[in-house]
C-alpha cells in the first residue's frame, strides 16, 4: 500500500491506515514495514465499528478457502503474517470518502482473506476526484 | 476461540461518514487526528488493517 502512496497523492487523495492498539504499536508497524504513510491507532476499535467492519467467525478466519488464499498471497508477495496484535478476529476494510462526507466506495472484508487491492482503492478514489 | 464471532456477521458500511468524522484517534506519534479533517478538503481513502501482524 505504501508503494501506491505517490499515486494517491498525485490523484489528490489522502491515504491513511488505521490499526488496532496504541500509537506505539502503530509506530513499530510503520518502522517494520518501512511505511511513510500515517498510521492511526484505534485501541477501542470505534472506527472499525463505525465503518461497519465485522468480527469474523472461526471459519472466516481459518477456513480452508481463507488459508489457501493467504498462502497464495504469501507466495505472490513474499509477505508473511507476523504475530497477531489486537482483536484477532477483527476484520478490516477500505473506504473512500468524498469532501462533504459521502462514502463513495467501500470494501469491508467478509473474511480474513478478503482484501481490496491498492489498485481497486486508487480507482475508487480517483473517481471521487473526477468532476 | 480467538475472539471469533459465534454467528456470521454482515459488514455494514455507512452511506455517509458523519459518525466516522467525529472520531478522534492518535497517530503513530501520539498526535490527535479527527477523522473528518482527512476529507474536509479532498477525498480520503481509509484502510482498516486487520492487525499489525
Amino acid at each position: 500500500m505504501d508503494r501506491a502512496r505517490d499515486e494517491f497523492e498525485a490523484a489528490g487523495v489522502n491515504l491513511v491506515l488505521i490499526g488496532q492498539l496504541t500509537p506505539r504499536h502503530a509506530a513499530h508497524f510503520r518502522r517494520r514495514q518501512e511505511l511513510e504513510l500515517p498510521v492511526l491507532a484505534d485501541k477501542d476499535r470505534v472506527s472499525y465499528k463505525a465503518a461497519g467492519a465485522k468480527v469474523a467467525t472461526f471459519s472466516e478466519l481459518l477456513g480452508p478457502k481463507v488459508v489457501a488464499k493467504g498462502l497464495r498471497t504469501a507466495r505472490q508477495t513474499g509477505q508473511r503474517q507476523g504475530k497477531t496484535l489486537g482483536h484477532p478476529a477483527q476484520l478490516g476494510g477500505a473506504m473512500v470518502i468524498a469532501p462533504g462526507g459521502e462514502v463513495v466506495w467501500s470494501h469491508m472484508a467478509d473474511d480474513a482473506g478478503d482484501n481490496a487491492t491498492p489498485e481497486e482503492i486508487l480507482a475508487a478514489a480517483a473517481s471521487a476526484t473526477s468532476p | 476461540m480467538l475472539g471469533a464471532a459465534s454467528t456470521r456477521q454482515q459488514t455494514n458500511p455507512p452511506k455517509r461518514a458523519d459518525a466516522l468524522a467525529e472520531i478522534v484517534l492518535l497517530d503513530q506519534d501520539g498526535n490527535e487526528v479527527r477523522l473528518g479533517d482527512l476529507w474536509s478538503e479532498r477525498p480520503a481513502a481509509l484502510v482498516w488493517l486487520r492487525h499489525y501482524g
